[in-house]
């Protein structure tokens, strides 16, 4: 079998908050399953390959977002690849790029995204800092957390293709009306940055289901359990007051 | 005439009230520092600098005048390029350095800066570690003689957002200072330093072969991709779409050489290790050359140099002899992490607001380089570094508390902390 390729794209310039957490970790779980897998970091000016399972986008500031949306255009092998039914997790600024309009800068100019999330950004009341709890809806229907930590200056209102991903418990998410990120298709993004999947396994294993088209066996590890256990009990300590 | 070493400062003009204010300011102030001394609270020189400027707000800007002032400020290196400046100073002066005062414990706030000044009245030669977010004051307050401008990278993102916004603002500041502004001392293969001292009248720039660039990716200027090529092993950056670009340096580090403006070669002999400190004093001793102090001065000061504020002292814990390593953020990690070389390493992480309440910095560390060797990881978020050594294959252990990570060891440990617990592993050695 072919190894199952992640693509980490554009770390250089979407990569701030330590989002090269999501793709060490979504190799990893297939590692130690005895599945092969690689990791692929393409940087704007080299092609983005085509063959990816899972693609990721991190956060960046203004100018990066507004470069990194102009390489995947001219680029498209990123379009081609989730039209195939590889799969698209973008958190933070990479959220908002995947959408169809963001804003930047003092003046707030309007810049078009990806259009492949139908969600637009602009510039909220005041920046979203800090840990973020919210709920998910599993495949089979179930709820699971999911903990994070979130710091974005724009506020992320959904249109009528996307669903949002979580409801938000403490924290702000989209725009502070109790939702955080969005689903459509193959394409998901989410506030919270950096080693998201590091602290929510669950998340990281659907992304990789949903790609692989099956489901994975599930890999107990009590020391991402204490993670998350530290991590939930000290957002509803601080969530009070926040 | 131009200032030579020997020049005095001007002293400050305040009117009677100001100076009225200021006199009763710092008098409390020592008697608030000798309260918490009395305590058991350590120094006192924070309670100082606060009591200080909470009655006269103005105290920052009221001492700084009256000194001729040297500023080193940047996201890494700061406290000790700071006291090898103030060694390199020091030496320069001979019998007349008690003229000079520094910030020698690294409090680099007004307030800090403010407390380090009021203790010595008689001092008119100044050299400050500066906070990134007190440049802007500084360059307008104190008008100092000589800025150095380290580097400039993430740290603390939840607090600082944008570093891009720092760096205009330093554009700012040194815009309206104009030609009496500082002359700036920088790196010049940091493009966000680079472009940050751009409006500055006069720069001596520093080629300080600095390793870590995952922060400078885009042009500050105009936003394009920077482009890099190396020629006989030195790195150069250039943005193709605009004319910012890597300035031709008067001073460069040659591995462990620093080559002076005359082509001269000459070797720092430090006592403070790794390659990033030989890039903190080149930028050191260029500005204590622009200050007057004779390179054979300078260079016999900064080998003074050996444990600037506790970073890589060596201290004994019980049986346990422990080198202390500073890290605050991945460029930081990326210095420290190879000159720990003990098996086991002590790891101490800490998320209160001096270190970053976010730990996402933890996955940009390459901490898969101590594969093979085993980690203890202390401090409150032990176990987010745990996870993060699972999925780098490191082979760990987890102790929150300090003191018992260290243990009772036959063999040295390196431990490499964040702020937090690296302040506290200094206060249980008594080094503050
Ligand atoms: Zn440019």
């Amino acid at each position: 079998m072919k190894p199952v390729e992640i693509v980490l794209v554009y770390q250089s310039l979407l990569g701030i908050y330590g989002d090269r957490g999501n793709a060490m970790v979504l190799r990893q779980r297939l590692a130690w399953r005895g599945i092969e897998a690689t990791l692929t970091e393409v940087d704007p000016g080299e092609a983005v390959p085509s063959t990816g399972a899972v693609y990721l986008l991190g956060g960046g500031e203004d100018a990066a977002q507004i470069s990194a949306v102009r390489a995947l255009r001219a680029d498209g092998h990123l379009f081609e690849a989730i039209e195939a039914g590889a799969v698209l997790f973008a958190v933070c600024a990479g959220y908002q790029i995947v959408g169809k309009t963001f804003t930047v800068g003092d003046h707030d100019e309007v810049i078009e995204g990806l259009g492949l999330l139908d969600v637009t950004t602009r510039r909220g009341p005041e920046r979203a800092v800090g840990e973020v709890l919210s709920t998910w809806t599993r495949p089979d229907g179930t709820e699971g957390l999911i903990t994070g930590f979130e710091n974005h200056g724009g506020f992320t209102s959904l249109g009528s293709d996307a669903e949002p991903l979580a409801r938000v418990e403490i924290g702000v998410g989209n725009c502070g009306d109790g939702t955080d990120g969005a689903v459509q298709g193959n394409v998901l993004g989410i506030y919270p940055h950096g080693p998201i999947l590091a602290r929510n396994p669950e998340l990281a294993d659907h992304l990789l289901e949903r790609a692989l088209g099956h489901e994975l066996d599930p890999l107990p590890n009590p020391e991402l359990d204490e993670l998350r256990r530290q991590r939930i009990a000290a957002v509803r300590k601080a969530g009070l007051r926040r | 005439m131009p200032s030579t070493l020997s020049t005095p400062a001007r002293p400050a003009s305040l009117t009677r009230t100001e100076h009225l204010r200021l006199w009763t300011a710092i008098r409390i102030g020592n008697l608030a520092a000798l309260a918490s001394r009395l305590a058991g609270r350590g120094s006192g020189a924070s309670i100082r600098g606060q009591v200080l400027t909470r009655i006269d707000p103005d105290a920052f800007a009221e001492l700084v005048q009256g000194h001729r002032v040297l500023a080193v400020s940047g996201t890494n290196g700061k406290t000790t390029t700071t006291h090898l400046l103030a060694a390199a100073v020091r030496s320069g002066l001979g019998r007349d350095a008690g003229r000079l005062v520094t910030n020698a414990d690294g409090a680099n706030l007004h307030y800090g800066i403010a407390s380090a000044l009021s203790e010595r009245p008689k001092s008119d030669i100044a050299v400050l570690e500066t906070d990134e977010r007190v440049v802007s004051d500084m360059i307008a307050h104190a008008r100092p003689e000589i800025l150095v401008l380290l580097n400039f990278s993430r740290d603390q993102l939840d607090r600082h957002h944008e570093i891009k916004a720092l760096g205009r603002a330093w554009r700012v500041a040194l815009d309206a200072a104009g030609p009496l502004g500082p002359t700036i001392v920088a790196n010049a293969c940091d493009p966000l330093v680079v472009w940050s001292a751009g409006t500055a009248a006069t720069v001596v720039w520093v080629e300080t072969a600095t390793v870590w660039n995952a922060d400078g990716a885009l042009c500050p200027a105009c936003g394009t991709v920077l482009t890099r090529a190396a020629t006989d092993g030195r790195s150069r950056w250039d943005c193709p779409g605009c004319d910012l670009t890597q300035p031709a340096s008067a001073y460069r580090v040659d591995g462990e050489h620093i080559v002076l403006p005359n082509g001269r070669m000459v070797h720092p002999d430090l006592q403070v290790p790794g390659s990033f400190n030989v890039s903190n004093a080149a930028c050191a001793l260029a500005a204590a050359v622009e200050f007057g102090v004779p390179v054979p001065d300078a260079l016999a000061g900064m080998h003074t140099v050996s444990a600037p504020a506790g970073r890589f002292a060596t201290t004994q814990f019980g049986r346990t002899r422990a080198r202390l390593l500073l890290a605050k953020n991945p460029a930081g990690w990326a210095e420290a992490l190879p000159l720990a070389t003990s098996d086991p390493v002590i790891l101490a992480i800490d998320s209160v607001a001096a270190d970053g309440k976010d730990v996402s910095w933890l996955w940009d560390v390459e901490y898969e380089q101590l594969a093979g060797r085993r980690v203890v990881c202390t401090g409150p978020r032990a176990q987010d570094l745990a996870v993060r050594l699972s999925y780098a294959g490191v082979e760990h252990e987890i102790e929150p508390d300090l003191r018992a990570a260290l243990g009772e060891r036959d063999l040295p440990v390196d431990v490499i902390a964040t702020y937090t617990p690296f302040q506290r592993l200094l206060k249980m050695a008594g080094l503050r």
